[in-house]
């Protein structure tokens, strides 16, 4: 049987192996059935316990009436210990698989969150750059945790209703046995009640939307407020930024307070209607008894299983109301769990040479093998276009597309807006399907990268863009992350980059943990710990991308001169205008509209073209003094 | 380079194979084992469970990492002032709970009187049976009025603590001392004003009302138990006192326990973050197996902190199901011999029984609120920790006589006897630019921090107008002399409320007047809500350049004489630059200029250049004599042009 954590293996299997089969995403009620489907054994288990939890409780009131009839009334002594025996028996069978349910009830829950967990992640590793293109980082993240805690309360409830359910016709059966008129208004109360509350829940739920989206508001005002806490302190505004997180805090107390009254509501109708059940018992039992048709303790009974009765309307309330929150959930983690990669293998992969020449038809760069090759551009953008398409990576040039937006959804409106956005989706991944599926246009050693496997392309290739990030861990992880390398050639990758500063920092040396995408690091510290990372991955082919823009003169010419000789012989591409790299590349290649349009040796290329001149050695020969500011 | 930093390195790598897994193997149950040997390790991992959570407990209270955290006393003495200050509403929550609890006890009794009547009868017509009924409705519907009522009180109230306390974390945190939330990470800072406020939020919403409303009920149900039949009630609540010792030895353990499965959470949540926004990082180095792997290495250990949480639960139920439910029992035994003593009648017997059935509940919730109330004081305590950061500055009375910017024998060190800065004496000439060069770790950010009064030096001064910057109120020293770095954050707000900050009243023809003079009055009056329109993060977004020159129309209305430029452009494109140089101009204009310089053409330019090397200022000129020099500046300066 599954225990927590749960052993997943969905979208990605995490060690070469086949994945698992993915989930029903048809619809949300496709979703969430197949997630309980998955763990059907430990919630059946759930389900057994906690009705051996409950039915000794059903029986408590039954044991209770014959205890007074005979036991008390009858006066028969031994009839009282019986009863006393067997109800304090009842009493320890329900207190045992309280304890068992309980630990069905946690694994249940957590092998939903811990596997929703999960298979976010999975997916994240299956469509790599491609999903930020599509799903918002937020959506993602609330998929994992909020969601997911929706998916485990759902296994919870599912349990406990099933359960329920169980006594509850129990019960209808003692008491039908005892009187069929009292049988039946038990039968039929119950859910008559439920049905009627129905109606109270729907404003209920939009209020707690409205709640919780103006929280949510709120915790990014504060978030917000810490990330530019230097500059409000630094140069001011303490007054403005203090004064809007008031009036967010007091619009998300008005939006607490009216779904908090609609919630005190609810449940003063659920008081009201459990009572009403209870007296209309009362009311028909006494007239029984006197009738002669009902005894005295059987009416007690009676009272006890009104009072009983209550437990699992309520939880048939909850499972109303989990229920629809669980399909909005459903409906979110669908959005992220459907999505495919774009890529599709062709037939015949053919193998990469990364010892060859690497063209791009676009825009008619080529790097000669060997070779370390610096691209000049008026516009970054460009370059890093260029660098992308080398990579065989899609363009971040999409607006990702939230499954919901929470705030004001109801009705038709929100389903059309709902249709619209899907819409949007699919068209992004229609396009990013068309862009994967044709002929990629870049070339090494005459092979199109569409023609050989994507993790080919990753091994031969790799490509060190601007947004590269660092993941918390120790320094050592932070360079060596696939653990391959000797302690020569990290420490090598480190002075290449000139990153010994930050090892210098750090007491534990190797051991010194960096904190979550290398915060605490200045942003050139961070910089060149991650061109350490690019260099000692010994790619191939290697692309950076302004590998040095947050580094100081100094340590910039330091880091080119070493970056060109511990490349010598393998082909590097490196997108900067800085002199202090041009100096040592083989050669020189200037990007215009994303075309080349000159390319040669520096010195060449200083002399010949105007240009490039102008581009290169800004600064130098137009002297303005305003520029001291940069 | 003089000395090797990498000197450690053979001691502290880790070969290979080395690492340590996520959970020690002591945390896996047995295979193989006999009955006796699980049931022995089972509570082996529990002990080893507690003292993970402990550990990580302290840590988290510990001031050593980041922020400090304030003591319990401090808690209280917090909770009690907002209380006093809602003493009215707080009354009525009482008494409004009290009687709605009050309703619910009535029902047994009226049940009980019931079951009299029909006794007394003896198979005759019960006397007031339909009054009794009747009754009982009336009751119901009290009861249900009462509980709206009731509800409808803790909400306003717990609502309105909620929001008091969090505006005042806020406006803590915006009055933190200028030199610690430069140096300091924020990592710790953002955890504290979302996951504590969050569990905060939680603990004074719900769990303030819930535990004064469960006692009450806990209360007033044993009053009903004593009124009923004080010989009924006394076994009945021994047995219930039995449960005490485990319900203290959890409330001990839990909250510790509750903290520290929180934590890993946080950390899942951490990770995760990383992993969505670092997809194409992993990617491009094949590392999404390692991500894969990371994320359910922290899935284990959280696995770790809800075993225990799980297993100190289900110690408490077993204790709390016998207590709660053999009184039942025993009521019914006592019930039976003091009936036939004559001492209680059948009524008395069915109300007590119905009672001890409806106080398990409550005492259930009270033991659970108990249990979130600590956590989130543990929460609270994090928060008030900010406002226990000592101020770093006693602002003076004397205010600078003219504009004249001096550093005199500048020292300081961030850990003691490491003096990054060793004796730097320098004098701005009015209006001029100056330009500061350096590798990195040289001491020249410091340098720029001393001159812009963030820091206090240790030894020297840095003084405009013959005061010391670190003297004057921030609110005089932000329009004498600013520290402009790269970061240039867009606040959630409006384009008006992201440019008046350092003069915040400011009318609109001074905001226009700034976005003029950067250029950027143009577009801004093109967006549908000129500068009422929302920016910021998740609303209209704006290219980096327009963020720039949002950051720059902030200095413009500043307008300090003096200006700190650290790597101010440096991580922003060239052609965004280019674009922004009308901008940077309209700042720089008449004003005095310190860059420190990445680029060297940004020292090319300058009046003059201080070359800082290894804390010192190694050289100092025009571009000129330091070219003539030969030094430093000279070979750096050859290595660009060449």
């Amino acid at each position: 049987m599954q225990d927590f954590p749960p052993r997943v293996r969905t979208f990605v299997s995490g060690d070469g192996s086949p994945a698992e089969a993915d989930p029903d995403t048809r619809s949300p009620g496709a979703f969430l059935r197949w997630m309980l489907a998955r763990q059907w054994k430990v919630i059946a288990c759930s389900t057994l316990s906690s009705l051996l939890w409950f039915l000794p409780m059903t029986l408590g009131p039954w044991i209770f009436g014959k205890a007074v009839d005979q036991g008390i009334l009858g006066g028969s002594e031994p009839a009282l210990w019986a009863w006393a025996g067997l109800m304090m028996a009842v009493v320890a069978v329900g207190g045992v698989f309280g304890v068992v349910f309980h630990t069905f009830v946690v694994r249940t829950w957590l092998i939903a969150l811990y596997g929703t967990t999960e298979m976010v992640t999975r997916k994240i590793a299956q469509m790599g750059h491609v999903l930020p293109r599509r799903s918002p980082t937020g959506e993602v993240l609330s998929v994992a945790s909020s969601d997911a805690d929706e998916f485990g309360a759902m296994t919870e409830i599912v349990a406990r209703c099933l359960a329920q359910l169980v006594s509850y016709l129990t019960v209808a059966a003692i008491v039908l046995s005892i009187s069929p008129l009292l049988g039946v208004v038990v039968l039929v109360a119950a859910p008559v009640l439920v049905g009627a509350a129905l109606p109270l829940l729907r404003p209920l739920h939009r209020r707690q939307q409205v709640e919780r989206s103006r929280n949510s508001d709120l915790t990014s005002m504060a978030a917000d407020i810490v990330a530019g806490l230097r500059i409000l302190r630094g140069i001011g505004g303490e007054r403005t930024f203090g004064r809007n997180y008031a009036r967010q805090s007091q619009l998300a107390r008005e939006a607490g307070t009216s779904s908090g009254i609609w919630q005190a509501a609810v449940e003063a109708v659920g008081v009201l209607f459990s009572g009403v059940f209870l007296v209309s018992l009362l009311w028909l039992g006494s007239q029984q008894v006197t009738a002669g048709e009902l005894t005295v303790g059987q009416l007690v009974s009676f009272l006890g299983y009104g009072l009983f009765m209550v437990g699992p309307i309520r939880s048939f309330f909850e499972l109303a109301q989990k229920t629809t929150r669980a399909l909005v959930s459903a409906r979110r983690a669908i959005s992220i769990f459907e999505q495919q990669p774009p890529w599709r293998e062709r037939a015949a992969a053919l193998s990469l040479d990364g010892t060859s020449e690497l063209v791009d038809d676009v825009s008619g760069f080529v790097a000669r093998p060997g070779l370390l090759t610096v691209v000049v551009s008026a516009v970054p953008e460009q370059s890093a276009a260029l660098a992308d398409r080398l990579g065989r990576y899609l363009a971040t040039d999409t607006d990702p597309v939230a499954a919901d937006d929470e705030e004001h959804a109801k009705g038709r409106a929100a389903r059309r807006a709902r249709a619209e956005r899907a819409r949007r989706r699919a068209l992004i991944a229609a396009q990013d399907e068309e862009l994967a599926g044709r002929d990629w246009g870049v070339r090494l050693g005459g092979v199109d990268l569409a023609d050989a496997r994507l993790d080919d392309v990753r091994r031969t290739i790799l490509v060190s863009d601007t947004g590269s990030q660092l993941f918390a861990g120790t320094l050592q992880q932070a360079i060596d992350p696939h653990g391959r390398l000797t302690r020569e050639q990290a420490e090598r990758a480190l002075r290449v980059a000139n990153a010994e500063d930050v090892y210098d920092a750090l007491p534990e040396g190797w051991q010194g943990e960096l904190e979550e995408r290398g915060r605490g690091l200045s942003g050139g510290q961070r910089q060149r710990v991650v061109l350490a990372r690019a260099l000692a991955a010994e790619a191939p082919v290697l692309v950076l991308v302004e590998p040095t823009s947050a580094v100081d003169a100094h340590t910039e010419a330091r880091i080119a001169e070493r970056v060109s000789e511990l490349r010598h012989g393998r082909t590097t591409v490196v997108t900067t205008v800085s002199p202090l790299w041009l100096h040592h590349a083989d050669h020189v290649v200037l990007l215009h509209d994303g075309t080349v349009v000159a390319e040669g040796a520096h010195a060449d290329l200083l002399h010949d073209n105007p240009d490039y001149r102008h581009l290169v050695a800004r600064g130098l020969d137009e002297v303005t003094v305003e520029e001291a500011g940069r | 380079m003089t000395t090797d930093l990498l000197a450690t390195s053979a001691d502290t790598w880790r070969d290979h194979g080395d690492e340590p897994p996520a959970i020690p193997p002591a945390l896996e149950p047995p295979v193989d084992a006999t009955w006796r040997e699980r049931w022995h390790a089972l509570w082996q991992r529990h002990d080893l469970r507690r003292v993970r959570a402990e550990e990580n407990y302290t840590a988290s209270r510990s001031a050593a990492r980041g922020w400090p955290v304030a003591g319990n006393r401090a808690v209280l003495a917090f909770f009690r002032e907002l209380l006093l200050t809602r003493r009215g509403r707080f009354a009525a929550l009482v008494v409004l709970n009290a009687l709605a609890a009050g309703a619910a006890l009535v029902v047994p009794r009226l049940l009980g009187d019931l079951v009299n009547r029909t006794v007394d009868a003896k198979g005759g017509v019960p006397d007031g049976v339909g009054t009794v009924a009747l009754l009982v409705v009336g009751v119901v519907c009290a009861h249900s009025l009462l509980t709206f009522l009731a509800q409808r009180t803790s909400t306003l109230f717990g609502q309105d603590l909620l929001a008091s306390a969090r505006e005042h974390i806020v406006r803590t945190i915006l009055a933190l001392p200028l030199g610690r939330v430069e140096s300091a990470s924020t990592g710790d800072l953002v955890t504290r004003v979302t996951r504590d406020v969050g569990t905060m939020s939680r603990s004074v919403q719900y769990g303030l009302p819930m535990a004064i409303i469960s006692l009450l009920t806990v209360v007033l149900s044993i009053l009903a138990m004593l009124l009923n039949s004080v010989v009924l009630a006394l076994p009945a609540l021994a047995t219930f006192a039995t449960a005490l010792w485990a319900v203290r030895g959890y409330l001990r353990r839990a909250p510790k326990g509750y903290i520290n499965e929180g934590a890993t959470y946080s950390r899942i949540n951490t990770t995760l973050t990383e992993t969505v926004e670092g997809a194409r990082t992993s990617e491009s180095l094949r590392l999404s197996d390692r991500r894969v792997a990371a994320g359910s290495d922290d899935i284990a250990v959280s696995a770790q902190a809800e075993r225990y949480g799980m297993t100190l639960r289900n110690l408490l139920f077993v204790v709390l199901n016998f207590a709660f439910q053999s009184p039942r029992v025993i009521t019914l035994l006592v019930g039976a011999y003091a009936y036939t003593q004559g001492w209680v009648n059948l009524g008395q017997i069915t109300t007590a029984v119905l009672y001890v059935e409806a106080l398990g509940d409550p005492l259930d919730r009270l033991i659970g609120e108990v249990d979130r109330l600590q956590v989130g004081a543990a929460s609270t305590a994090r928060l008030l920790g900010i406002a226990e950061v000592p101020p770093d500055r006693e602002p003076g009375d004397t205010r600078p006589d003219g504009v004249e910017l001096v550093g005199r024998d500048l020292r300081f060190a961030y850990r003691a006897d490491h003096d990054v800065l060793h004796g730097v004496d320098l004098h701005l000439e009015v209006g001029e630019r100056l330009a500061i060069v350096g590798p990195s770790g040289s001491g020249k950010s410091t340098l720029g921090r001393l001159l812009s009064g963030i820091n206090r030096p240790r030894t020297g001064s840095a003084s405009v107008g013959g005061v010391e910057l670190v003297d004057l109120p921030l609110e005089v020293l932000r329009t004498e002399v600013a520290l402009v770095t790269q970061e240039h954050h867009l606040f959630i707000g409006t384009i008006r409320d992201n440019i008046v900050l350092a003069r915040e009243d400011s009318d609109d023809a001074a905001v226009r007047a700034a976005l003029r003079a950067v250029g950027s009055l143009g577009w801004v009056e093109r967006l549908p809500d000129g500068l009422d329109t929302m920016i910021g993060s998740g609303q209209q977004s704006l290219t980096p350049a327009q963020a720039q020159q949002i950051a720059l129309a902030r200095l413009i209305v500043a307008d300090p004489h003096t200006l700190v430029l650290d790597e101010a452009t440096s991580l922003i494109d060239p052609r965004t630059a280019r674009t922004l140089e009308g901008s940077m101009n309209a700042l720089l204009d008449g004003r005095t200029v310190v860059a420190i310089a990445h680029r060297l053409h940004t020292a090319h330019d300058a009046d003059r250049i201080a070359v800082v090397i290894d804390g010192r200022i190694v050289e100092l000129g025009s571009h000129h004599e330091l070219v003539e020099r030969d030094g430093e500046y000279a070979a750096l300066w050859r290595a660009w042009t060449s």
